[in-house]
């Protein structure tokens, strides 16, 4: 039997990676003028081990971090942790509808942008900004004062976060249930009730979680600017000089951290098998499945 | 033949609330309890809220009209916060994107290497950002590199949790294929992992970059450079109409690099 | 030449998958194995590249020992075996080109597979591989935008890429319809004859083992329970091989009489 010859096809050319190469050299470009305009010493960076090194030993080996700060210090992170907890409550709450109102299934493309813009204002203020220019002016100066500041600033710069992500999420749903609710003859809140929530009401708890544990962190930060919690403690010790307390605060706020966290995400995998990472993926990419990623066809 | 009707089957008890889930509900409200209450707590009054409201409604008064002619003087401090985030971000996700190897498991050489990672990791992102400034101002003075410290740690911790979580959910089975060829831990990482998370790996990097605007706007109110210096003495003298120059100015630059950040995803992957 | 002696692989869990398995195949074979989902093909298929570590007995390749060979030693025994998986196994987001090239990662050392900069000999075989399976106009597309037999066939490709002598293939058309599963079957029937290569190759569908296996292993919770031409294995013989009644499952039915290249 003879073989047909035929021809072979021909071997496609090689596609341009020209744009990926722009944008790559762009963005290099970007951080190579950054790094050579900023005006910043090279005799500064070359003492910086020794710097560094130090401010380390004085904190923690010099003569042992203060314990007994540890009280006191325990007392200012369970601060910072009720400020956290109730700002968290503030921005779930108001962030639900929202962050309803913000997707476009619930109030349309017109309604639902407005919403989102509206909370991307609020999301682009970070909370510090927000304490040190409006709630602590407002509230005043004053122990329990000062925490109230941070509370309010926590809680309303979460409304903006978690609003987004509820929109988000809201927009994900399958519209069935809805469906179903309407044809039985519920009104728009009903529609809501028990048509939209059962479905997103775990998504939307493990962000509230996500958020507390990024909160946490958030007002051990507004104790610096004076809006209450251990962060002023540890303002005061770095001011003073009083480095030993200032390690102390430290071991404490890594601890405290490390502890909620870990019952947060513990939380969080339980409410939703989908595991750990799904969450905060969520967050950035506002994505919850990376196959969405792939936004071109070919 | 007559049909028999079916046994009546007897109705099931109505289930009792979990107890999983009753024992959270009160766990939750004592928690909020303790953490509102006057007495061991912030002392959380909705009744003094609505006052302060008034008060603050004032104060939001005097933010408009914004001081224009406020705004030359930020386009230094401007700059500089956002040359202070570009380093940042940059060296940041670049050592993050090794780390993460490590502190994954599926690519980690070893468990004591994965422990060691992860614990590690653990610690880097329990202090944010504001913190490491204190801690490096205290360090090597005042200025923008103590910030461009502070900001590198907090992208570390950052990006490697991200990208080592996603790393932990990549498919496996180029992996096997690669290492069926004869590769080493190496190329097989080089070829059968990082194309799967490179997507990931550049969102999260421009997520931190955002991020780093905002943190290295605030920074400056520890003196770790950048335009939270200017916050800081313009509330210091209640320059009311100043500071809202300075709160859009951050506004209008968030919005811009999100866009940007927007079209760079897409051209980069 | 490929020699098991007593080679046997308990998983850490007690779970037995080879039982003192010893077999000899020869240079240029094409050999099928088959048996019931467990009973340890893909196990004695993974343990001849070493992916599965034996726990006793060993297996030479050409007298080398599979078991002893330190890390280095097996990825250059690797390197010179192509395997190809049920689920291809190809990095869906990279082009079909950077896929075959993996075939050639070994031969290109760490420093040049890190940038990406292969030598131009090692892009002409990735180049040639894909001509051979007839896909190379498809060489700078991505790997997912391709059907599942064209997948397949990059696989083979990527394989072929690294010029082995010896190709394992895994269950490979498991996952496609009867007319691709010929396509690529054929394919591995061309190569294992014009390359000379020793092709060994899982197969579930006992009727298209018959149709393409020279010679036909069964295996039986790990054990060899036939080893033989596909002449002589007959339906009582795949009875023994699998303790049970055929059923349809077992059978690739109609379409499996499709042609094969004459023999």
């Amino acid at each position: 039997m003879t073989a047909v010859a035929r021809a072979a096809p021909a071997r496609p050319p090689r596609p341009s990676t020209r744009n990926r190469w722009l944008a790559t050299t762009a963005v290099l470009a970007l951080v190579v003028w950054a790094m050579a305009t900023a005006e910043i010493d090279l005799e500064r960076i070359a003492s910086l081990p020794e710097g560094i090194g130090l401010l380390f030993y004085r904190m923690f080996l010099e003569t042992g971090p203060e314990w007994s700060y540890l009280p006191d210090a325990v007392q200012g992170m369970l601060q910072s942790i009720q400020i956290a907890w109730i700002g968290t409550i503030i921005g779930a709450v108001i962030s639900l509808p929202l962050g309803l109102l913000g997707a476009r299934n619930v109030s349309g493309i017109l309604g639902s942008n407005v919403m989102r813009q509206i909370l991307n204002a609020i999301r682009a203020v970070p909370e510090v900004i927000l304490a040190v220019v409006v709630f602590i002016p407002m509230v005043g100066i004053g122990g329990a004062a000062s925490a109230y500041a941070g509370t309010l600033a926590i809680g309303v710069h979460s409304i903006g976060t978690l609003g987004k992500l509820t929109a988000e999420v809201v927009e994900g749903i399958d519209p069935g249930p809805v469906e179903a609710a309407r044809a039985a003859g519920g009104n728009t809140v009903q529609e809501q009730r028990w048509g939209v929530i059962p479905q997103v009401m775990p998504d939307i708890i493990a962000f509230w979680l996500y958020r507390f544990e990024i909160n946490i962190r958030a007002s051990a930060i507004l104790g610096v600017v004076g809006a209450g919690g251990i962060g002023t403690s540890l303002e005061q010790a770095m001011t003073f000089s009083r480095f030993p307390r200032a390690g102390v605060i430290i071991i404490v706020i890594i601890v405290a951290t490390i502890l909620v966290d870990t019952a947060s995400g513990w939380l969080r995998r339980r409410i939703i098998e989908g595991g750990a990472g799904r969450v905060e993926e969520v967050e950035i990419t506002g994505m919850s499945s990376p196959l969405r990623m792939d936004g071109d066809a070919g | 033949m007559t049909a028999e009707a079916p046994p009546a089957a007897t109705r099931p008890a109505r289930p009792r609330g979990s107890p999983w889930g009753i024992a959270a509900l009160l766990v939750f409200a004592a928690i909020t309890w303790w953490a509102a209450s006057e007495e061991f707590g912030i002392g959380f009054d909705v009744i003094q809220l609505a006052t302060n409201l008034t008060r603050g409604s004032q104060i939001i008064g005097e933010f408009f009209p914004p001081n224009w002619e406020y705004l030359p003087r930020t386009y230094g401090p401007m700059l500089e916060t956002f040359k202070m985030a570009v380093i940042a971000s940059a060296l940041g996700c670049g050592i993050a994107l090794f780390i993460s190897f490590l502190a994954s498991r599926v690519t980690t050489p070893n468990p004591p290497t994965y422990l060691v990672s992860r614990s590690v990791l653990n610690v880097i992102r329990a202090l944010p950002d504001l913190l490491y400034a204190l801690i490096f101002v205290a360090a090597v003075g005042v200025g923008p590199l103590p910030g461009i410290l502070a900001l590198f740690f907090f992208n570390v911790g950052v990006v490697v949790k991200l990208l080592s979580e996603t790393i932990d959910g990549v498919d496996t089975g180029p992996i096997e294929a690669a290492r069926a060829t004869g590769a080493n831990r190496t190329q097989t990482v080089r070829w059968a992992v990082v194309p799967q998370v490179l997507p990931n790996y550049v969102a999260y990097s421009l997520y931190v970059f955002e991020l780093n605007i905002r943190a290295s706007a605030v920074i400056g109110i520890v003196g770790a450079g950048g335009i939270g210096n200017n916050i800081n003495t313009e509330r210091r003298f209640f320059n009311y109409d100043n500071l809202s120059v300075i709160l859009i100015e951050i506004f209008l630059f968030v919005v811009v690099i999100e866009l940007i950040s927007i079209w760079l995803r897409r051209r980069l992957v | 030449m490929i020699r098991l002696e007593n080679a046997s692989v308990v998983y850490p869990g007690g779970v037995v998958a080879l039982k003192n398995l010893s077999l000899e195949i020869h240079d240029g074979e094409l050999m099928v194995i088959v048996g019931l989902s467990g009973a340890g093909k893909s196990t004695l298929i993974r343990a001849i590249n070493g992916l599965v570590p034996l726990t006793d007995g060993d297996i030479l390749i050409d007298d080398v020992s599979v078991r002893e060979a330190s890390p280095r030693a097996l990825r250059e025994l690797r390197s010179r075996i192509g395997m190809i998986f049920q689920t291809f196994n190809l990095v869906k987001r990279t082009t079909v080109l950077n896929n075959v090239l993996m075939g050639r990662l070994h031969s290109a050392g760490t420093l040049r597979s890190l940038v990406g900069m292969y030598r131009p000999e090692d892009v002409e075989i990735a180049m040639q591989a894909l001509e051979r399976v007839g896909i190379v106009e498809k060489a700078y597309v991505r790997a997912q935008n391709l059907s599942g037999g064209q997948q397949q066939r990059v696989g083979i490709a990527r394989a072929l890429a690294q010029q082995p002598k010896i190709l394992l293939a895994d269950e490979p058309v498991a996952s496609l319809d009867p007319p691709t599963s010929h396509v690529v079957m054929r394919d591995l029937q061309r190569i294992n004859r014009d390359l000379g290569i020793t092709t060994i190759v899982n197969l579930h569908f006992l009727d298209l083992a018959k149709v393409y296996g020279e010679r036909i292993i069964g295996l039986r919770a790990g054990e060899l329970v036939y080893d033989g031409t596909a002449a002589q294995a007959d339906e009582n013989v795949f009875r023994d091989i699998y303790a049970r009644s055929l059923t349809a499952d077992d059978l690739m039915g109609e379409a499996a009489s499709a042609a094969a290249l004459p023999s």
